[in-house]
């Protein structure tokens, strides 16, 4: 059985559970503190993740479930974003009437149902665990029932969402078909995607259920609408923890499970993030909500990482998990900023961020510092992550020349993202507000949650090595054919 | 401890820096307190490096790896050996004597906590350059230097000629520090390596590694300290940073920031001393040695400035011109092939004019901004401890025993008449002009009779201020029996008793010592019977071509601002033009009106609706099914 080997999801979930039942006791002006306790318990699990070692691959379930470096990584990944996410959520659930356990205890279902993903082997495990971060979104996009675009973001991301899970279920019954076999290959066995029309027809209809999480061309459309309805720190947890589980879903299903296919679907591939990377970096500049501009932004940047894909190794790998790590943080903490520098209900026009460097020195250079990094500037962390993605695209053009083509568009699409980018340092520092308006007060706990990120952002752009390190060890686990 | 002491000595004022920036700034006193607070921490944890047993007498690094690509590693470390600890005494101690006047004179300073805050990232900066462990890192700091003294020169933006003198320091900086790269770029691209010791060793096992280049890359190597360290003929900017206040051109001028070239020559002396060697296209040089050029440069850089400082009125600008003429002698000293003498002048003289700037300071707050020597006069009597502080360290700047500048100057000059009698006998002729020019200021602001309105009541600032004065004017007297030419050259201290060292120029070069003082006397007569109770300067009248000619600084800035100036601004002139229309115009307007049209189209595509969005998500995977199975 090996159920041990689950146990940070099982504890994740666990932890959730326990605060809505502990919710019943505590008295409503308390409810802050079950935040805090949240907050402390996946910190906690956070540390004891680091109690396994990325050895050799683990088996649960009789081969549903893996732990080995990749999972381990993302599962760091998923807890670290998830305390983030709930530092937000507890600045954020002030504006609510009610309810902050419960939004609590969902995005702790969301983590769980990333951490799953992470460690998927096997269609069921896959399709199971995307349904339970997918549901929970649903509630938590729609979670400001007063606000209008709260719910309308709401019940696009449920309808849509629908379809994208209509697809992948159908794809993954279409492979089972095809295969009479839901487990991964894994290092046993040829790799699908030889065979059949029924298991490449499938496939396909998966790869569009997953590129609905990671926000990729053509299944895209959703994201601007709900990152900007949606409450931050919903968005700031569907940029960086959904897409995170989207691309470990991606990488365990084109480069372990179907390699053949994903050497097929190549071209493909290529034309999607190219499209990716242009759309979200032209749709963002006219653009005045900072949320609806970061919704854009997240299609650019799932574009960045497919190229990491598209090359189809180790070092593609290792540089999706680095990009990824460095996006959360940035992401992060530009969310963390939407959810403190706008008073309730107004909506986060970038205009309204003049004089913030005024109103609070300390959200203006972190929102500023997330913004440069997110455009790639070195010396932080979005710089070495996306020098890395372009690396490998560069070393492929030699052998190829439509491989040239990819690293053109993306270095055009970096160049304009600089346009929107800076519009928002420059909104921040050089624009004169149109009234003077009061200090921010920014609580201990986002204080905390903001400078981490921005450790982050700083620290791993510095000294990429230790991050490098990690991630070529998760990419190493990878179970390439 | 070994370890940890050096990074907490560098990154201190690092952290001083960033929490008076983020946090502190409306606490002006605690700001100023964590910015003094982490320097003189810097010195006593330095101090506590030298009393370590052994800690001096053997050289180590620490470092972290931070980049590892290709066949170049580069780490970022400090290295702690005699030099480096012997300059991070130097900045500690004076640079936390300047830290604490500050205290007293930015007391009515609106932006006090942004002035400590500078501070601390300068002095970060200046460790950074003392500490680094090969060229990459020394660059960065040399660059971050750069910045800081841009932002501390310009402390007063709101003065026209503050600003412009922080941006002339930036920019001729510039001009030495691309030098500086291609040098290390060219020792890089020959040695393989940018660590200094990997350096030394390759190049002790292969003396002709750099082989062609090997007087180039000296030579480039150079051109950072020509620009740091202000000489001929990047000096230009050195007076002009006199806009800065009063403590900052203390720090810049004494301990860090001209010291800092200096520092970087002794520190890379190998590369300097390799095998005289030049290319094809330059083989018309054969036969002149990095050195040789080194040498002229400092020679002349100290004559021209001692010349200038004859004729200079503002009490800064003359102090100005004296740092140049002193750095010009330690440049000669590396010229000279004596890193050590350098060093050692560097050491003393960083105390000495350090102290003679603060006394500056002291005057012009006494006399509320008045920097005109001949609007001074007669403020012995008003000032004392400024005056005898003031006169110890002219003292020791005119080589006077048994003051520390006796010493190093001695050795200097020990070493010139060994090798090259005609240098012995022009940087004798600058000494002559040092005691001339220095006495002139003596006599006409402390002596004779005051030549200022009858309100004006000066007197000694108050002890925050004056301690470390009294601190330097204590280092200065003490420094000669420092024997820091043998610590640097690393032999067992105390060899040498105390009294033999003290004695040691009269039994080495007993005729040196003589000429020196010579020179000295020579100088200090000519100035009382110029200037003893002058109520204006004598030589314009006497000899007016060259006077004016010195007043104007040699015509030399107001030749660069036309040729060079001038062909900048045709050149900006054309770029202007070229840019507003053909790149804006026709390039970025172009480019960004149509991606501007794309993006506004693509945005008619995200309707709003959920039925547009579902429609066009099923086109996509039907578009790429079709792909799949045509």
């Amino acid at each position: 059985m090996n159920a041990i080997l689950t146990m940070p999801e099982m504890a994740v979930t666990a932890l959730a559970l326990g605060l809505l039942v502990l919710d019943l006791w505590t008295p409503a002006d308390r409810k802050g503190d079950l935040g805090i306790a949240a907050i402390g318990g996946l910190a906690l699990i956070l540390a004891g993740s680091f109690l396994f070692g990325a050895g050799a691959p683990q088996y649960a379930f009789g081969g549903m479930y893996v732990l080995d470096g990749m999972a381990l990584f993302f599962k760091r990944l998923m807890l670290g974003v998830g305390v983030v996410a709930l530092a937000a959520a507890l600045e954020y659930s002030k504006r609510f009437a009610a309810g902050t356990a419960e939004y609590c205890a969902l995005i702790l279902l969301a983590v769980s149902g990333m951490m799953w993903a992470a460690s998927a082997n096997h269609w069921a495990l896959l399709f199971v665990s995307v349904e339970l971060m997918t549901v929970t979104f649903y509630v938590l996009v729609s979670f400001e029932r007063t606000r209008m675009p709260s719910l309308e973001a709401g019940v696009k991301y449920l309808i849509l969402g629908a379809l994208a899970s209509a697809f992948l279920v159908y794809g993954v019954a279409l492979v089972f078909g095809g295969t009479g076999t839901l487990g991964f290959a894994g290092d046993s066995g040829p790799g699908l995607g030889t065979g059949s029309v029924l298991v490449r027809v499938g496939l396909a209809l998966v790869l569009a259920g997953l590129g609905f999480k990671i926000g990729m061309v053509p299944c895209q459309f959703w994201a601007p609408d709900v990152y900007q309805g949606a409450p931050a720190p919903t968005a700031a947890l569907l940029a960086a923890g959904s897409k995170a589980a989207g691309f470990a879903l991606l990488l365990r299903v084109l480069l372990e499970a179907a390699p053949d296919w994903a050497l097929e679907m190549r071209p493909v591939l290529m034309l999607i993030a190219g499209a990716s990377i242009l759309y979200g970096n032209l749709c963002a500049i006219p653009q005045r909500n900072l949320k609806r501009l970061l919704g854009y932004s997240s299609i650019a940047h799932a574009g960045y990482m497919l190229l990491g894909i598209v090359v189809l190794e180790r070092a593609g790998a290792a540089a999706i998990l680095f990009y990824l790590a460095g996006y959360a943080c940035a992401v992060l903490a530009a969310f963390l900023v939407a959810a403190l520098a706008f008073d309730p209900g107004e909506p986060e026009e970038i205009p309204a961020l003049a004089g913030l460097h005024r109103r609070s020195p300390y959200l203006a250079a972190a929102l500023a510092l997330s913004m440069i990094s997110l455009a790639g500037i070195p010396p932080l962390v979005g710089f070495f992550g996306k020098f890395l993605l372009l690396k490998g695209v560069v070393l492929a053009a030699f052998d190829s020349r439509s491989f040239g083509w990819l690293a053109g568009v993306a270095l055009a699409g970096i160049v304009t993202s600089f346009y929107y980018y800076f519009g928002v340092v420059r909104a921040i520092y050089w624009s004169a507000p149109a009234a003077e308006r009061p200090p921010i007060a920014v609580s201990r706990v986002a204080g905390a949650a903001l400078g981490a990120c921005l450790v982050g952002i700083v620290a791993a752009g510095v000294f990429p090595s230790p991050l490098l390190e990690a991630a070529r060890l998760a990419a190493g686990a990878l179970r390439i054919p | 401890m070994q370890t940890l002491f050096p990074w907490l000595i560098l990154l201190l004022p690092l952290a001083a820096a960033a929490l008076i920036s983020l946090f502190t700034r409306p606490h002006r006193d605690l700001s100023a307190r964590l910015s003094i607070g982490a320097i003189v921490a810097g010195f006593w944890l330095t101090l506590l490096l030298f009393a370590l047993p052994g800690a001096a007498a053997q050289a180590y690094e620490t470092r972290i790896p931070w980049l590892a690509a290709g066949g170049l590693q580069i780490d970022f470390g400090l290295r702690i050996d005699r030099l480096s600890l012997l300059m991070a005494l130097v900045v500690t101690a004076v640079g936390g004597a300047i830290h604490i006047y500050s205290y007293e004179y930015m007391r009515g300073e609106r932006r006090f906590s942004t002035y400590f805050a500078c501070l601390s990232l300068f002095t970060f900066a200046m460790l950074g350059v003392v500490f680094a462990p090969n060229f990459v890192q020394m660059f960065f700091f040399w660059e971050l230097v750069g910045v800081s003294s841009y932002l501390l020169i310009g402390f007063w933006f709101e003065r026209p000629a503050a600003a412009d003198a922080g941006l002339k320091a930036f920019l001729v900086n510039r001009v030495g520090d691309l030098g500086f790269l291609l040098g290390i770029l060219l020792v890089w691209s020959r040695l393989g390596s940018v660590h200094f010791g990997e350096l030394e060793r390759r190049l002790a096992e292969n003396p002709a590694a750099l082989g062609a280049m090997a007087t180039v890359a000296g030579l480039l190597i150079f051109c950072g300290a020509l620009g740091k360290s202000a000489q001929f003929p990047l000096h230009i900017w050195l007076p002009d940073a006199m806009e800065g206040p009063t403590p900052v051109s203390a720090l810049i001028h004494a301990a860090t920031m001209v010291a800092a070239g200096v520092y970087m020559l002794a520190r890379v002396f190998f590369l300097l001393a390799a095998t005289p060697h030049w290319p094809a296209a330059l083989h018309f040089l054969e036969g002149l040695d990095a050195l040789e050029i080194i040498r002229i440069i400092g020679l002349f850089t100290a004559l021209m400035a001692g010349l200038i400082a004859l004729q200079q009125d503002d009490i800064k600008r003359v102090l100005a011109y004296s740092t140049l003429s002193q750095l010009g002698y330690m440049v000669m000293a590396i010229g000279l092939g004596q890193p050590g003498p350098a060093m050692f002048h560097l050491a003393t003289h960083a105390g000495f004019k350090a102290l003679l700037f603060l006394g500056a300071g002291a005057i012009i707050l006494a006399l509320h901004h008045e920097q005109d020597i001949w609007r001074m006069g007669g403020l012995r009597r008003a000032m004392p401890l400024t005056f005898w502080t003031f006169l110890i360290a002219t003292l020791a700047l005119c080589a006077v025993p048994p003051l520390g500048g006796f010493y190093s100057k001695e050795s200097i000059l020990a070493h010139a008449w060994h090798q090259d009698k005609l240098v012995f006998a022009l940087a004798w002729c600058g000494s002559v002009l040092t005691a001339l020019y220095m006495f002139r200021l003596v006599l006409v602001v402390f002596g004779g009779s005051p030549r200022r309105p009858r309100d004006a009541q000066p007197h000694e600032p108050s002890h925050i201020a004056t301690w470390p004065m009294l601190f330097l004017a204590g280092l200065t007297v003490l420094a000669g029996g420092a024997d820091v030419e043998g610590f640097l050259a690393g032999g067992a201290q105390g060899t040498a008793s105390l009294a033999s060292r003290l004695a040691g120029p009269l039994a080495h070069a007993p005729f040196v010592m003589l000429a020196g003082l010579a020179a000295t006397g020579l100088g200090f007569a000519m100035a009382w019977g110029l200037y003893r109770g002058a109520y204006r300067d004598p030589l314009p009248a006497r000899w007016s071509t060259l006077a004016s000619a010195l007043r104007q600084r040699l015509l030399l800035d107001a030749w660069y601002a036309r040729w060079i100036g001038g062909s900048f601004e045709a050149l900006a002139c054309l770029a202007s033009g070229v840019d507003r229309w053909i790149i804006a115009g026709a390039a970025v307007r172009g480019v960004h009106g149509s991606v501007e049209l794309t993006g506004r189209l693509l945005r008619l595509a995200q309707t709003g609706k959920v039925s547009t969005y579902a429609f066009a998500l099923g086109c996509g995977v039907a578009a790429l099914l079709y792909w799949l199975i045509r």
